[in-house]
């Protein structure tokens, strides 16, 4: 039920990103920005020059973008918060790397204006900005999202991922694990290498930007899961396989963690992971799609007030 | 009559084809009473009430009178007036229980006759269950059970956006898509998000 | 005269039925993927609206408050049968890209809410310029709507392409896409008012 707090008496009570860490929103906003960078230089060194033009132009898009709204309502102009530039920025990792130039200006350009700013700015989306851009994007025009590049080739061969070669029932040659790990695949540029991802992951964990509890349950319920339903009958699914492909680890670890867009409470956070989870699982193994991380999250960002309401403390900072 | 059909039904019609985040229908007053999280639950109530209740209704109307004197056509006809009396009981039952809340649906109450997701649940059971103007086996327990999903997982979307709706009224939201504009945003995305569930196959 | 024509604005701007009453969304969406979709329902529907609106003022001391409802649906359909069948008969095109929906005016909130709210209350040359202004009202939603989705989504207006070598927003071809537009387009309404005041 509706409190009628109103702003007008300066009493802001919103619920994130206050509650985690006490040092400032640029400052972890930097940090994983500065935590994804491996992710990203790795990507463009396989899949070319386009890749780092389509960062770029995520980036710059989203940060004019978010000038420019701030500057139309006459709002304290932010921009070098560093959160734009996170949103440009993983919109673009989740982008294939050969994409036409408008497509990451459009892109970034949805997420801030309609992901972020509609809402009333950092800290009041309920979804994932980088991630509602990208599902926009990919019913916008699907054919552009979902033609993949072959790695290490910079001749812009089309391939096709993993994920969407099992998906089409096709058995999948010469491609080990060890492939999955270094990012040699056909994928969206800052998803592939898993090395990296983990790299910056280590690091957010280390300096406890991000804890452990959404991304852990996360990749363990689509390990678990694919397990167990496994294409072979039960218990015979290739979980490290799910694990490393597609957009899993980059989701789980700096998508899913979002503060503002994330349970407040341990408990909560678990039912989050647990819930991207089986989303994931049951998208990849049934559904239509190859892939079903972004379309999770944002279903269970979707979820989280009502999951926040269901399992908050009474006194606030106690877990 | 198998545990799984019933399985199927019950994920395909509260997650998989969502009666407002995919197939788009009751999108009025799911705009207009998700504001509030009671409120919208004493809707989705009302509306999980009717869907079940016609979905019995029309099962019997369908088999026994349209089929027996082959006047299918009037399939449309016969089931809105189906709704339309029983939204009015329902109506009348609601100004009785609680004169604030029917005062507080006004318009939306009687409008749950026109909501398109009654109407459509009803057509959907003769639609699946109805092969060739036969019944198929354990047609009507079917769609009975789907009325109640349906209205299942109407609930589950009002839930969700007055969760969304009630945290971001502590928020300083732009004052011109205040309300409705920003709810028409919020389910645009919703939906979006939901259209992985597209091209399911167990 | 003047109340009249204030009765029929109202339908349009004050009282939009799609951008201030929220209602008829599920037609609105469903059909408003291509502009001439959208003229033809908002015509049809407008027709509808005015003939039961009349109806339903004309018999409203008559109808007993328990059953007004289905009475009123009883009202409604049968306009509708008539709007079909004539939809038919001069201009099958029409009919069959509006597909289902035709019909589905019976289901149309507009409708069934105006005579609930309006028709049923009021004189019977109030309800016409009500029924009226709604109408109308819808129709120019329904044009701005589909205008804009058939534009950007299919490149396209009535039929012809617009811009040659324009990449079509699909998702604007879908309900999702539609309810941003409504959205974005009431937001915009709402800029628009605040700064009149």
């Amino acid at each position: 039920m509706s409190l009628g707090m109103n702003n007008q008496n300066n009493l802001i009570v919103s619920v994130s990103p206050h509650l985690h860490k006490d040092e400032s929103i640029t400052k972890i906003m930097w940090m994983v920005v500065i935590s994804l960078l491996p992710a990203g230089l790795v990507g463009v060194f396989i899949f070319g020059m386009n890749a780092l033009w389509v960062v770029l132009l995520g980036i710059i898009s989203a940060v004019i973008t978010e000038g420019f709204l701030q500057l139309l309502t006459k709002r304290k102009i932010t921009i070098l918060d560093g959160s734009a530039i996170l949103t440009g920025l993983l919109l673009a990792y989740n982008l294939p790397p050969n994409v036409p130039f408008w497509l990451p200006i459009i892109g970034s350009f949805f997420s801030i204006a309609i992901g972020k700013q509609v809402f009333g700015g950092l800290g009041q989306n309920i979804f994932n900005p980088a991630l509602a851009g990208r599902v926009f994007l990919m019913a916008s025009w699907p054919r552009y999202m979902t033609t993949f590049t072959k790695p290490l080739n910079y001749d812009a061969v089309t391939s096709a991922t993993p994920l969407a070669l099992i998906k089409e029932g096709r058995v999948l040659e010469n491609l080990s694990y060890w492939d999955l790990f270094l990012g040699k695949r056909g994928g969206c540029i800052g998803e592939v290498c898993i090395l990296a991802l983990i790299v910056g992951a280590l690091f957010l964990l280390y300096k406890g930007y991000i804890s452990w509890h959404i991304p852990i349950t996360y990749i363990a319920t689509v390990g678990l899961f694919t397990y167990i339903f496994g294409t072979k009958g039960l218990l015979s699914g290739d979980w490290l396989f799910h694990i490393l492909t597609g957009g899993l680890i980059l989701g789980a670890f700096f998508m899913a963690t979002d503060y503002v867009t994330s349970p407040l409470t341990r408990k909560g956070q678990i039912i989050f992971g647990i819930g991207c989870g089986l989303l994931t699982a049951i998208i990849r193994l049934w559904g239509g799609y190859p892939e079903g991380v972004s379309y999770a999250i944002l279903m269970m960002n979707a979820a989280t007030p009502i999951i926040d309401r269901y399992t908050k403390n009474r006194i606030y900072g106690t877990q | 009559m198998s545990i799984a059909q019933f399985l199927t039904i019950f994920i395909s019609a509260v997650f998989i084809y969502n009666v407002i985040l995919s197939r788009f229908l009751g999108l009025c007053s799911f705009v207009a009473i998700s504001k509030e999280t009671r409120p919208a639950l004493a809707m989705s109530l009302a509306v999980m009430f009717v869907t079940t209740m016609s979905s019995i209704i029309t099962w019997f109307i369908y088999r026994f009178l349209l089929i027996p004197f082959n006047i299918t056509y009037l399939r449309t006809i016969s089931f809105i007036l189906v709704i339309a009396t029983f939204v009015q009981f329902v109506e009348m039952v609601i100004k009785k229980i609680s004169p604030p809340l029917y005062r507080f649906f006004g318009i939306y109450l009687p409008l749950i006759t026109v909501n398109c997701a009654v109407f459509g649940v009803a057509v959907l059971n003769i639609d699946m269950f109805f092969i060739n103007g036969e019944a198929i086996r354990a047609s009507f327990y079917y769609s009975v059970f789907q009325g109640l999903c349906v209205g299942l997982g109407y609930t589950l979307a009002m839930l969700l956006m007055s969760g969304i709706r009630e945290r971001l009224d502590f928020c300083n939201v732009p004052k011109a898509v205040k309300d409705f504009p920003l709810a028409f945003i919020i389910a645009s995305i919703m939906s979006l998000s939901f259209l992985g569930f597209n091209g399911f196959r167990f | 005269m003047k109340k009249f024509v204030k009765e029929f604005l109202r339908g349009i701007i004050r009282e939009n039925p799609t951008f201030v009453l929220v209602l008829g969304l599920c037609p609105t969406l469903a059909v408003s993927v291509s502009l001439i979709n959208g003229i033809g329902m908002g015509i049809a529907a407008t027709f509808v609206l005015l003939g039961s609106n009349i109806i339903i003022s004309l018999i409203r001391n008559v109808v007993p408050d328990r059953i007004r409802i289905p009475c009123y649906i009883v009202v409604i359909a049968t306009f509708v049968t008539i709007t079909e069948m004539t939809m038919k008969a001069y201009s099958p095109a029409l009919n069959r890209a509006l597909g289902i929906y035709v019909p589905l005016i019976v289901v149309n909130c507009i409708v069934l809410g105006r005579a609930e709210a309006y028709a049923s209350k009021q004189t019977v040359v109030n309800s016409l310029f009500d029924g009226l202004g709604m109408g109308v009202g819808f129709t120019l939603a329904l044009i701005l709507i589909s205008g804009i989705r058939e534009f950007l989504g299919a490149g396209k207006l009535l039929g012809h392409t617009v811009i040659k070598g324009f990449e079509p927003m699909f998702v604007l071809g879908m309900p999702s896409g539609a309810l941003l537009i409504i959205g974005l387009l009431l937001g915009f309404f709402n800029v628009l008012k605040n700064r009149k005041a």
